[in-house]
């Protein structure tokens, strides 16, 4: 295919990735989003040089072990296409735990996206509404110091102004959280993080039993900075 | 997946993408509509397993049949099989996630010895027990196939059916079998196994008797009633060209060994190398068109996304149509940004055309694999490469650009001398001073760098070896430290196996049944991957031996008489005694064999049937 257009056109998928598809680390997300697009047979657009390849951007990577209903890639094309087009034919190409819901062609880049929202449910085998009691107590705190991982090293770090809004409460005999964190790629904030301070301060999940206490993440939506939805 | 809620357990564990299954093409069936149940195990890790090409055809072809639903089953990694103990978290198929208990047939796939302690340590995660007499008429049959079965003695006991040759139709006619008893009220495991045996290419060890002679050699084989087979004949699929082939590929979510499409371009070898067992058990060879090949190829890519087409067999440059094969995929590959590799070059036919058309040529290193250190030893091992087929292989791929290249080698072959030893280090310098003999504006840039990689020989079984002693370990280190010594360039760099794995691995495949409990004893005492050098404890191996008071040295140092009943005589490869013996007298005549393209030499596997165009 003699590539006649230079200049790509970006096409942005918002999809989910749930159950199982949790467990697949970024880095293997990305190989798999490169056979679906080679599959479904979209006017790709490949990079130059000596070992040409597809072009895929991913908003604020997931961890491992965290479900999502908001996922975002732009895609590069090489000439416009229709979205419905696109949507189904990746969707084609997915299995059921990670589907396409939007395809546009976007005006922003991926920059702009401020926060993105989480639940969390936590299992316990303590007392869930004393438990919930003190979580609330410790994310109302002025102070939630973590030893995170960075580059340099372990280093401590106050992740309070990085949450910009939090809700405990109880549900189902579960702790339910529902977070709004930074995702300023400078300041990006895991949720997994949240957890461990509770679970450091709070005693939630300290059994070490991993079949009766577990929690579970799911990404809930995007936002700009001045919290309208990300698009 | 599973009934219980391991999400955590998950977290927990390294890669947790092993066992999660949910891969694109992977196969969902209503549980409620199919017949038989059948778990596909493979005795390694998922990354391993996902890219074996018989697990990929046979899967395949069970659920091609409506009412067979076949499911994959890998190995635990060590960090979750001590999760799954602790947690009473019993082995699971990947697609229902139901455990491999309830399932009707469980088949292993035999690929190394080695595999063999992971495979019964997943026996006792699916809680089924190890050993064939135990099972009750609620545990499933336990089935083997794969290339270690040509002997598969060491471990027969543990298994309750052994699938002899290629899988495509047998395993379907065991499946039948299985649903029509069950439909009719027929089955239990004893009639079952019975009627098995008399499917060709099945093997039934609890039908046989083995005794033993004073010496410790085998006496008999014999049958426990009389219409059951003598011996077993390997099962080959007669028209390859017609055999069905998968047109999709179940994707992995994360990174496997080969994440590419395969395409088996052929079955069998032409060549009879002495030492090479794969050349011998897998004859006659039988070829698949271009035709054929290149539909496949179209239609896997087109289904899996894959960027790259890996043409495999024994020695993919004897293919007698490989220019119309490679002229056809490169018609449409180089467009789709799709590359081609082979894994397998031979010195003497490596060309310019070639070294053009094969990405994997193109932008990796060389490999290739002259075995042996000396004309002399090349003659008898029947490795048919010469010097000069060096010389010209290395002028053509350094002038190509190549730098960078690997040559395997094998110590410990019959009649080797310390002289063999120190042609290795010379054939290495070789390939060096064809690099300084090109002019230097040809030559590439950066110098040149030599990687001679060396293996210890095993004489396995139906190979003309395979009556032939084993090099002691000590003996074998000896000359690994040799030619280290030789080695004086600091160009050539040399990596070699560890002897003490391949005095195991000589062991378990050129054993007999009264290894058994020795194996399952190791297993017992936590042996698992044994492939994997981090796993592999020698230590443990030579107690459980003495433990179960086996001898290693009888089935290594010892050889095996040439009118010995040999353990792996109970089955029929195809290739006759006869011709062994006329091919190991040779070898120490040291006079080579024309391959079959030349002239057919009279193997014995023609009787095989087959369609192929040189056997007479
Ligand atoms: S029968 Fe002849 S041509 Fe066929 S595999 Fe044997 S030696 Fe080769």
């Amino acid at each position: 295919m003699v590539q006649v257009n230079n200049t790509p056109i970006v096409l942005r998928v918002k999809f989910f990735k749930k159950g199982s598809l949790q467990y697949i680390s970024h880095l293997d997300l990305v190989r798999t989003m490169m056979k679906i697009i080679v599959r479904a047979d979209l006017p790709l657009w490949y990079t130059e040089g000596f070992n040409p390849k597809p072009k895929l951007t991913f908003a604020a990577p997931l961890s491992t072990g965290t479900e999502s209903e908001c996922e975002f890639m732009d895609i590069r094309l090489t000439e416009k296409m229709d979205t419905d087009e696109a949507l189904r034919r990746l969707n084609r190409n997915m299995t059921d735990n990670m589907q396409a819901t939007e395809a546009y062609y976007p005006d922003n880049k991926f920059t702009s996206l401020a926060y993105l929202s989480y639940d969390v449910r936590i299992h316990t085998e303590g007392d869930a509404a004393e438990l919930c009691e003190r979580c609330k107590k410790t994310l109302s705190g002025e102070d939630i110091t973590v030893v995170k991982k960075t580059k340099s090293g372990m280093a401590d770090v106050n992740i309070k102004p990085l949450i910009k809004s939090f809700e405990v409460y109880t549900e189902g005999g579960d702790i339910a959280l529902s977070l709004v964190l930074s995702a300023d790629p400078s300041a990006f904030l895991n949720p997994e993080l949240v957890i461990r301070a509770l679970r450091e301060r709070c005693g939630i999940l300290s059994s070490g039993n991993l079949i009766s206490e577990y929690y579970t993440i799911i990404r809930k939506e995007a936002f700009f900075a001045d919290m309208t939805v990300f698009r | 997946m599973q009934n219980k809620n391991i999400s955590s357990v998950l977290k927990s564990v390294e890669k947790p993408g092993r066992y999660t299954g949910g891969e694109y093409n992977s196969v969902i069936k209503d549980k409620k509509k199919v017949k038989c149940r059948f778990a596909f195990a493979f005795p390694d890790t998922y990354e391993i397993g996902m890219s074996n090409l018989g697990v990929r055809i046979l899967y395949d072809v069970l659920n091609r049949e409506d009412d067979i639903w076949c499911e994959r089953v890998y190995a635990p990694w060590l960090d979750m099989a001590e999760k799954m103990r602790e947690y009473s978290i019993p082995l699971s198929a990947h697609e229902s996630g139901d455990s491999v208990k309830d399932f009707d047939l469980v088949g292993f796939s035999l690929q190394y010895e080695m595999c063999y302690t992971t495979a019964l340590a997943m026996l006792k995660l699916a809680d089924i027990p190890i050993y064939s007499k135990d099972r009750s008429e609620s545990d499933p049959i336990i089935l083997a196939g794969g290339p270690c079965v040509y002997n598969a003695e060491p471990v027969a006991d543990f298994f309750d059916l052994i699938n002899v040759g290629e899988g495509e139709e047998v395993l379907v006619e065991i499946s039948r079998l299985y649903i029509n008893m069950k439909e009719n009220g027929s089955y239990s495991r004893d009639a079952f196994l019975r009627a098995a045996a008399s499917i060709e290419g099945v093997y039934i060890p609890s039908l046989y008797e083995v005794s033993y002679n004073e010496d410790g050699t085998i006496k008999e084989y014999r049958p426990k009633y009389s219409d059951i087979p003598k011996k077993i004949r390997k099962r080959i699929i007669a028209d390859l060209d017609k055999a069905p082939y998968p047109e999709k590929l179940v994707m992995p979510y994360i990174e496997t060994v080969h994440d590419r499409i395969v395409l088996e371009v052929y079955r069998g070898c032409i060549r009879g190398c002495r030492f090479c067992q794969a050349g011998m058990v897998y004859r006659p060879i039988r070829e698949k068109s271009p035709e054929t090949l290149c539909k496949y190829a179209k239609c896997l890519y087109e289904n899996t996304g894959y960027e790259e087409i890996s043409l495999i067999s024994l020695s993919i440059s004897d293919y007698s149509e490989l220019p119309r094969l490679t002229d056809g995929l490169l018609s449409w590959t180089d467009d789709a940004h799709v590359s081609l590799s082979l894994p397998s070059l031979r010195l003497d036919s490596f060309s310019e055309e070639l070294m053009k058309k094969v990405s994997s040529v193109r932008q990796g290193g060389l490999t290739f694999a002259p075995e042996a250190g000396t004309q002399r030893l090349r003659d008898v091992i029947n490795k048919n490469v010469t010097e000069e087929d060096l010389r010209r292989s290395m002028d053509i791929a350094l002038r190509g650009g190549k730098n960078n290249v690997k040559l395997y080698f094998m110590n410990g072959l019959p009649t080797e001398t310390l002289e063999d030893i120190e042609g290795i280090a010379d054939t290495a310098k070789k390939v060096i001073e064809c690099y300084f003999a090109i002019p230097k504006p040809e030559r590439p840039k950066g110098g040149i760098s030599v990687t001679i990689s060396v293996s210890c020989f095993i004489p396995k079984p139906f190979t003309p070896f395979q009556w032939e002693k084993q090099d002691s370990f000590e003996m074998l280190e000896e000359k690994q430290k040799h030619l280290r010594e030789c080695i004086t360039d600091r160009r050539i760099r040399y990596t070699y196996h560890d002897a003490k794995v391949s005095r195991i691995e000589a062991v378990l495949a050129r054993g007999d049944r009264r290894l058994a409990p020795a194996i399952a004893l190791a297993v017992q005492e936590g042996a698992m991957f044994d492939a994997w050098d981090e796993c592999f404890d020698y230590d443990r191996w030579i107690r459980v031996f003495e433990k179960c008071g086996i001898d290693p040295d009888f089935y290594t140092t010892r050889g095996f008489g040439l009118d010995e009943v040999l353990p792996w005589d109970i089955i029929d490869c195809g290739v006759t005694k006869q011709y062994l013996l006329r091919e190991r007298k040779l070898a120490y005549e040291g006079k080579t064999t024309p391959s079959c393209a030349e002239n057919c030499n009279g193997c014995g596997a023609n009787k095989l049937g087959g369609k192929n165009k040189w056997c007479k």
